[in-house]
């Protein structure tokens, strides 16, 4: 069985060859052939994760190592690479594999006619690949391996379009922020090695469990992982990047930066997860900041007006979510969020995708609406993960999303539960009410499209069609996998359990407790929507309108002044020292080398005077030369 | 020792004629006069067969050389110098400062002279079988080389000097290159 | 007899005139006629250290005299070959001024 499994191994390495190909010869191929090249590389990967999945599912076996190669051997530090494949790793990797092959062949339709199609597929297929060592390193090393190539596709797909100069500084913000979070990762793997001697992370959890419970040096690698994590997650206070990383193409955005790679941080911390069971203060730092994180972003998603701008603080608002999960111990519930929201938030980006593919590059919501009429499957596709990410009752996100609430007010490893989960009960109003907001403005309502474009929408093609079709499926269905424990089997927290094992402990309280929680949660979703639909469509929105161009409504649509404020305090000072710098190059660095080579200019002068192209001028100064040389012998050769 | 001076004073005069007359001819002929002296002091030093050629190569073959090209090119006195005013000073300081330096090594240097009979049975006079023994001894691959020498220096005289007018012949037969057709018939 | 030193000092005092009239004459006949007394005045140095190292056997004696027939000779090429260029280039440019050959080129 453990063979089968380890022939999954090849997943990245296929992703990998496929971007090889693509990136060597695409250029040469006609235009399907890149993306076919692409989506089978993802396919067989996919393939390689369910055969893997399968045999794990049906045998006693939990994990399987894969050792690779010795990659690194000096003094103690002995780095062997190896993937491990467990309950954990397979499920990342059928979301990656998974969700990444639907996005690939949606891409084959989005991208028609692009003249980087082949560069297109390329990322993408080098960002599977990447993304796949990321989940399925065994060492802290291969992840962080993974960790930078992720980083690098969404710097080169954020940045696809890079002729327009906003796409390029979008995806150098992304890429800088992100360094803000490896910074902190690097210094996590040495205080690991330092403290542990090893950078193995079955062997790091091994040791961290051995260690004083709440230890002060797992608090700070705990934390420094978490500033890993926040980079790349978008948390407070590096999410800054994401909203601008809408600047890459949709599909990109729902894979990249919805479903997967920004998702990293939680499968990290899931990763380390005894490490972060031995220590509560950094957890509830944690959780902390996912709840945060998720409330200023849902705020900042009230108000925007672009498509994708919505979707992508929803991103970071719902990935908050999944930090307070995995910062209250409940490791399980972050994970079934990621895995319920790759599916819905995907969904919502190729929607959006679909949505700007029809309307030809708009992406402004003032100038959309009523487009469920014309655009049936989107519309529809639409609702479903509307409705799923809302939290409405027997979707996906509700079941996800509730049980994250439930841990966070039983968790026994924090002592502040009852705050984050009023916070992320306040959130879930909002996210009703904001995903509300964006279904209705652009699918339904009346039509605010300029003419010539209304009389060009049309729905997309299938091979765009149909992945939304599969990916709503799961959106309904996905959540099953996790329903409530107190009643019902809960299959995906059995499932992780060998993968998370941790000694973190909840509360149980009595099952009427239990079913008030999940009423009280559907009334915040009822509360949201009811509020969407009274701002929104009742008196023609008349609400929305005289509130929407309010000071408040400014600051959230800027995403709460964030990016002003690190543009007055780390821009400004920075360019002021560089500017200050460059003055100080100018002025002593530049005139030392100014003079340098002036004094050489000078001596040349003079010394070219010497040579004055005269034979016997030449004559002359050999002569004198030979004259003093003989003065010199007799003066100091000591002749006799 | 008046020989010496005698000879050293002619010597001196004509070497002085030499770099100061005028006319290139005077010169040559100032320059001749000094070779001439020279090879009498050969003669006081017991080098009579250098003595001779010195007479023959030098004084003649290679002065008469000398007096044929300065009347071949009909060199005029030059011109005063508009350039480069300041060297001649300076080559007389120069001169004068190698001269103080150069005779006052030679005077701290002194060293006895063997006696007569030694220098007689040694140099034997200098004569041709004294030099000749010596050249195609020791001086072998010297004289044979000083051989190619003299036939490359041949050579290159000969091309240097012809070459102008090979040029010249094949710039005139190109130029008449169009009218040689006419002409090939009857030659 | 004359000391050496005498004779060294002769050559050596010609040896300045004629390097003195390679420096002060613009002509290069004049050039190279300075140039025959540089040559001249370090044969008569050669002839009279083969008369002071006579002691010193017919091998080390007579090589100055053959070192001056050799020098003849090499004399005899040189002057050869230089006139030969002096003609080559008073053909040129009528002249055989060295100042006005000071770009290095014809």
């Amino acid at each position: 069985m453990s063979a089968l499994v380890s022939v999954a191994a090849l997943a990245p390495f296929v992703a990998l060859l496929g971007a090889v190909i693509n990136g060597a010869f695409g250029r040469q191929l006609k235009e399907p052939l890149p993306g076919i090249i692409g989506s089978v590389a993802v396919g067989i990967g996919f393939a390689l994760s369910l055969l893997a999945f399968l045999a794990l599912l049906f045998s006693d076996v939990t994990s399987v190592s894969v050792p690779l190669w010795s990659y690194l051997e000096a003094g103690g530090l002995e780095l062997e690479l190896g993937f491990v494949i467990d309950h954990l790793s397979v499920l990342m990797m059928l979301i990656i594999t998974g969700v990444g092959l639907l996005i690939h062949i949606y891409s084959v339709g989005y991208m028609h006619g692009d003249p980087g199609f082949s560069r297109y597929f390329m990322g993408l297929n080098l960002f599977v690949a990447a993304m796949l060592l990321l989940v399925m390193g065994d060492s802290f090393v291969l992840i962080f391996l993974g960790w930078e190539g992720v980083g690098v596709c969404s710097y080169l797909l954020i940045g696809f379009w890079y002729r327009e100069r906003l796409n390029a500084d979008a995806a150098r913000k992304a890429f800088i922020v992100n360094r803000i979070g490896d910074v902190g990762f690097l210094l996590a793997m040495f205080l690991t090695f330092k403290t542990f001697g090893t950078l193995d992370i079955a062997a790091v959890n091994e040791a961290a469990g051995e260690l004083v419970f709440g230890s002060a040096v797992l608090g700070v690698i705990g934390l420094l992982y978490l500033l890993a994590a926040c980079g790349k997650s978008a948390q407070l206070p590096l999410q800054v990047w994401l909203p601008d990383a809408m600047a890459g193409p949709t599909p990109v955005s729902a894979l990249i930066h919805a479903a997967t790679m920004v998702t990293a941080g939680v499968y990290l911390i899931a990763r380390a997860a005894p490490l972060f069971a031995q220590t509560p203060a950094a957890s509830e730092i944690v959780a902390w900041v996912g709840a945060l994180t998720a409330i200023v972003a849902a705020v900042s998603a009230l108000a925007q007006t672009d498509i994708k701008k919505v979707l992508a603080y929803s991103t970071v608002s719902q990935l908050g979510y999944m930090f307070v999960a995995v910062g209250v111990g409940a490791y399980w519930a972050g994970i079934f969020h990621l895995f319920t929201h790759a599916f819905f938030k995907a969904l919502l980006f190729l929607n959006a995708g679909s949505v700007i593919h029809a309307l030809g590059g708009e992406q402004d919501m003032n100038k959309m609406g009523g487009l469920g009429k014309k655009m049936k499957i989107t519309g529809r596709t639409s609702l479903i993960a509307t409705l799923a990410i809302a939290g409405v009752p027997f979707l996906a996100g509700f079941f996800s999303k509730d049980a994250i609430l439930a841990s966070s007010l039983n968790s026994e490893l924090i002592g502040s539960g009852v705050g984050l989960y009023l916070v992320l009960l306040f959130t879930a109003v909002l996210t009703a009410f904001y995903m509300f907001r964006w279904y209705y403005r652009v699918f339904a309502g009346a039509p605010r499209l300029d003419k010539k474009v209304a009389a060009k929408v049309h729905e997309s093609p299938t091979v765009m069609t149909r992945p939304l079709v599969i990916l709503a499926g799961f959106s309904v269905f996905a959540g099953y996998l996790g329903l409530p424990e107190f009643a019902f089997p809960n299959w995906i927290a059995h499932w992780l359990e060998p993968a998370l094992e941790t000694s973190v402990s909840f509360r149980h309280p009595s099952a009427a407790t239990e079913w008030l929680l999940i009423f009280v949660s559907i009334a915040a979703v009822a509360l949201g929507l009811g509020l969407g639909y009274y701002v929104y469509h009742l008196k023609g929105g008349a609400l929305a309108k005289r509130y929407g161009s309010t000071a408040p409504a400014r600051l959230a649509r800027q995403g709460l002044g964030f990016d002003a404020l690190y543009r007055a305090v780390f821009v400004r000072p920075g360019e002021g020292t560089a500017s200050g710098l460059a003055v100080l190059d100018k002025d002593l660095v530049d005139r030392g080398i100014t003079g340098s080579f002036t004094t050489v200019g000078l001596l040349a002068q003079f010394t070219g005077r010497l040579q004055t192209g005269f034979v016997r001028s030449y004559a002359l100064l050999m002569l004198a030369g030979l004259v003093l040389l003989v003065i010199a012998v007799v003066l100091f050769g000591g002749l006799s | 020792m008046f020989t010496f001076f005698l000879l050293a004073g002619v010597m001196i005069v004509g070497a002085l004629g030499v770099i100061t007359l005028k006319e290139p001819v005077h010169a040559a002929l100032s320059l001749v006069g000094t070779l001439l002296t020279l090879a009498i002091t050969y003669v006081t030093l017991q080098a009579h067969f250098l003595a001779a050629i010195q007479v023959i190569v030098y004084a003649g073959a290679i002065m008469v050389l000398f007096l044929f090209v300065i009347m071949l090119l009909n060199v005029q006195s030059e011109p005063a110098a508009p350039q480069l005013s300041w060297l001649r000073p300076a080559a007389y300081i120069t001169g004068l400062v190698a001269v103080v330096a150069l005779v006052a090594t030679i005077v701290a240097t002194r060293q006895p002279l063997p006696d007569a009979a030694t220098i007689t049975a040694t140099l034997r006079g200098g004569g041709a079988d004294a030099i000749g023994e010596a050249l195609f001894n020791q001086f072998v691959l010297a004289f044979q080389l000083v051989g190619v020498l003299l036939l490359t220096g041949i050579i290159g005289a000969v091309s240097l000097v012809q070459r102008r007018a090979l040029e010249a012949e094949q710039a005139g037969s190109s130029r008449s290159q169009p009218s040689r057709e006419l002409t090939d018939v009857s030659s | 007899m004359v000391p050496t030193e005498y004779y060294v000092a002769l050559s050596a005092i010609i040896f300045v005139i004629g390097a003195v009239g390679v420096l002060t004459r613009r002509s290069a006949i004049m050039i190279f006629l300075s140039v025959e007394l540089m040559l001249n005045a370090a044969n008569l140095s050669l002839v009279a250290y083969a008369r002071q190292w006579a002691a010193a056997g017919a091998e080390v004696a007579l090589s100055g005299q053959a070192a001056v027939f050799i020098i003849l000779a090499i004399a005899a090429a040189e002057v050869a070959v230089g006139l030969g260029i002096l003609v080559a280039i008073f053909r040129y440019r009528s002249s055989t001024d060295v100042d006005a050959l000071s770009q290095v080129r014809l």
